[in-house]
């Protein structure tokens, strides 16, 4: 069995032709049986996100025609897709398959996401019976491998989206989001995606003001939140933790003054400013009193480009780790080939039954060709039994991955034929019947 | 054989004050798994030793300057722990692990020169000592989180500040820990003080009073309620949180100085 990946992703296909080839998780399951039904295909499993279509399979022959099953499923014509597709195989297949695991051929290297996502492609293909033991062992090792570069780099520390480093300061700040109240002046796009980050992350309630009152009326209801009116937002501002302020206003909404009414008000408990409106609502002058944390669009994003390029550097350790997994997983398929060594030892065992024939054809010339066919029967019958359980056992212990096994039951045979290989140096091994129907075997020597 | 079990633990400090510089500023989740087990085993050895100390000399009480030491260090070791336990920090352990390194160092050489000897033995004077002990090591930990608060702060304003700062623990983390040992030490501090005046009374009387160290630690214990008072009534933190804690921390430092000036409170020689 072999192993290829083939597939498109962001970085080779647009977005138009990645949304006609997306599955559904819901469908996951389905399409990945459909998969395993194309000829010469023994395992398979399908990772559809928004970022990639793949294949991964186990199959026999050279090309089971993956791109031609994708053609037709997807009624995508060849000419378009073709120049999008990747194909890896064997080595190739598995540094791609822990490379992406691992995040670092994602769109946002270090996202977290990508690993649930795998391992859902996993289950769905598991449920519909299309993991065997190559994909079993393979995708163990994947997340092994994508779960090394978590815990040994820092790859998926840092955020990097605006929204996502608003929470992480504000962590900073306060520890636990639990409890904290949020204050949505505006009613933004941007500034509703942190304030719903906030609340993900455990903040208590969320206030709302906004300039129409009925928009603001709209977000509380989405948020569960309440409003306050925009003409009580000096009064009231100091009853929240955190305000992200977003509103088209021309003049600073928030000066020193204000907020030093607040801190006196909060009993100089920290505020957290988040100010992505642009003009800008609150005076830079008012990060310079203690306990209040202004931080505006800028400022966010020069945060989120420092934590990406940090990414970055993990991203080179990551790749390391990754190349001593490929390696490690390498040497363990290796261990697990059996088909040479049960080439081997068959041969070894037909070496020794000639020897032996040979040995004796003396008192064996007095018999007939029936006779003599029948004691070529007897042996090959004999030895054949008498391998039937190791080389069992041995393709058993290669299918479990149990590599300690097959090594010891290689070892084992290696010593007793090499043994025997010294002891009689003889000609190639035959088992063809010559056309007088004696064993060639024995007719050859008289 | 107590010193042997404090070597042991003096080693295991020595292990898990180099872990816990890994694992804060490198980063790195293996070093947090070695070190805080690490720091567990050398308490328990250190515990050990201590116990087995005062069991061999038939009392409850650290009477020599090095069993002073060696408390104070287990008392910071404590504190630690119960730190990692309840905030999951071990920020604090950068430099209360290399302080209960360097406490337990001396003593953990030989046996004490010199001893603050007493003829009272009574349970009065053990509580004197160990809760004046657990005010000094709670007013360590109240400044250090002062002080990394302060840093912590500084750094949020500044905005593009190096990431090697990343391993500082929230303000309000900080600002918890700094509160709670502060109440912890006072609370030391005031029942201590409490003790040793019943002592000093009872068997010396009023002359007793006279000894500077003993103005000095009223004087410190009137600084500490100051300071109390002003961090809950106005929320103080920041900047002037650091600069009371160090104004109350020096008090204690020249209170422990004093006992080189003291006449009544003193360690000598046998």
């Amino acid at each position: 069995m072999k192993i290829l990946l083939t597939g498109l992703n962001h970085k080779t296909a647009p977005v138009e032709l990645r949304e006609r080839l997306a599955i559904a998780p819901e469908n996951l399951g389905t399409e990945t049986q459909a998969l395993l039904g194309h000829p010469g295909i023994g395992e398979a499993m399908i990772l559809s996100t928004c970022n990639r279509v793949e294949v991964l399979i186990y199959h026999e022959g050279d090309d089971p025609g993956i791109a031609d099953y994708l053609n037709r499923r997807f009624f995508v014509d060849a000419q378009t897709l073709q120049p999008h597709l990747y194909e890896y195989r064997e080595a190739e297949a598995v540094r791609h398959l822990f490379r992406v695991a691992a995040s670092l051929d994602s769109m946002v290297v270090g996202e977290p996401q990508i690993l649930g996502q795998v391992k859902e492609s996993y289950a769905a293909a598991k449920q519909v019976g299309a993991i065997g033991p190559g994909l079993e062992r393979l995708l163990q090792s994947t997340f092994a491998a994508a779960k090394k570069v978590r815990t040994e780099t820092q790859i998926g520390a840092s955020s990097v989206s605006i929204a996502s480093v608003a929470v992480d300061l504000a962590r900073k700040i306060f520890g636990s989001l639990e409890g904290k109240r949020v204050l949505l002046v505006g009613a933004g796009k941007m500034s509703e995606l942190a304030a719903r980050h906030l609340m993900q992350q455990g903040a208590g309630s969320i206030l709302i003001a906004n300039r129409t009152q009925e928009r603001a009326v709209q977000m509380a209801q989405k948020f569960n939140g309440h409003v306050v009116r925009f003409d009580e937002l000096h009064t009231r501002a100091d009853e929240a933790d955190i305000l992200i302020t977003s509103t088209g206003s021309t003049e600073f909404l928030f000066r020193t003054p204000h907020a030093q009414r607040f801190l006196h008000k909060r009993r100089n408990r920290p505020m957290f400013f988040i100010d992505i409106a642009v003009p800008r609502d609150v005076d830079p002058e008012v990060n310079r009193l203690e306990g209040i944390f202004l931080y505006d669009i800028d400022d966010l994003q020069s945060v989120a480009a420092t934590n990406l390029a940090d990414r970055s550097n993990e991203a080179r350790r990551a790749e390391e780790i990754l190349e001593q997994e490929v390696m490690r997983y390498r040497r363990q398929m290796d261990a697990l080939d059996v088909v040479p060594a049960l080439v081997d030892l068959q041969a070894a065992a037909e070496e020794m039954r000639q020897a032996e024939l040979r040995r004796h054809q003396g008192r064996l010339r007095s018999l007939t060709t029936v006779q003599l066919a029948a004691v070529e029967a007897m042996t090959r019958s004999l030895m054949n039994k008498f391998l039937h359980q190791p080389l069992q056992t041995l393709k058993t212990a290669a299918r479990e991955g149990d590599a300690a096994a097959v090594e010891a039951i290689r070892a084992a045979f290696q010593h007793s034929g090499g043994t025997e290989e010294t002891e009689h140096s003889t000609e190639a091994p035959s088992n063809a019947v010559s056309d007088s129907g004696k064993p060639e075997s024995l007719i050859s020597k008289h | 054989m107590y010193l042997l079990w404090l070597r042991v633990a003096e080693v295991l400090y020595g292990l898990a004050s180099v872990s816990v510089l890994a694992a804060v500023f490198g980063r790195r989740p293996q070093w947090q798994r070695i070190c805080v087990p690490v720091a567990v085993l050398a308490w328990f050895f250190h515990a050990i030793s201590c116990t087995e100390m005062l069991a061999q000399a038939h009392r409850w009480m650290p009477q020599g300057m090095h069993e002073v030491q060696s408390m104070l260090a287990l008392l910071i070791a404590t504190a630690f722990l119960l730190i990692v336990w309840r905030y999951r920090t071990l920020s604090f352990g950068i430099f209360a692990l290399q302080l209960a390194f360097l406490l337990a160092v001396v003593p953990a050489l030989g046996p004490d020169k010199f001893t603050f000897s007493s003829p009272i033995h009574s349970g009065w004077l053990f509580v004197h000592i160990t809760t004046l002990l657990v005010a000094y090591a709670a007013l360590i930990f109240s400044l250090s989180a002062s002080l990394l608060y302060l840093i912590q702060e500084r750094r949020l304003k500044r905005k593009r500040s190096p990431g090697f700062l990343d391993w500082l623990p929230p303000l309000e983390t900080m600002d918890q820990i700094a509160q709670t040992t502060l109440v912890l030490g006072f609370c030391g501090m005031t029942i201590g003080l409490f003790a040793g005046s019943l002592i000093a009374q009872e068997s010396y009387g009023a002359a007793y009073f006279a000894d500077p160290k003993i103005w000095l630690s009223f004087l410190m214990w009137g600084l500490y309620v100051a300071m109390l008072s002003i961090r809950r009534s106005t929320g103080l933190r920041g900047l002037r949180a650091v600069y009371l804690s160090s104004l109350v921390f020096l008090g204690m430092l020249s209170v422990w100085a004093a006992n080189v000036f003291s006449s009544v409170h003193r360690f000598s020689a046998p």
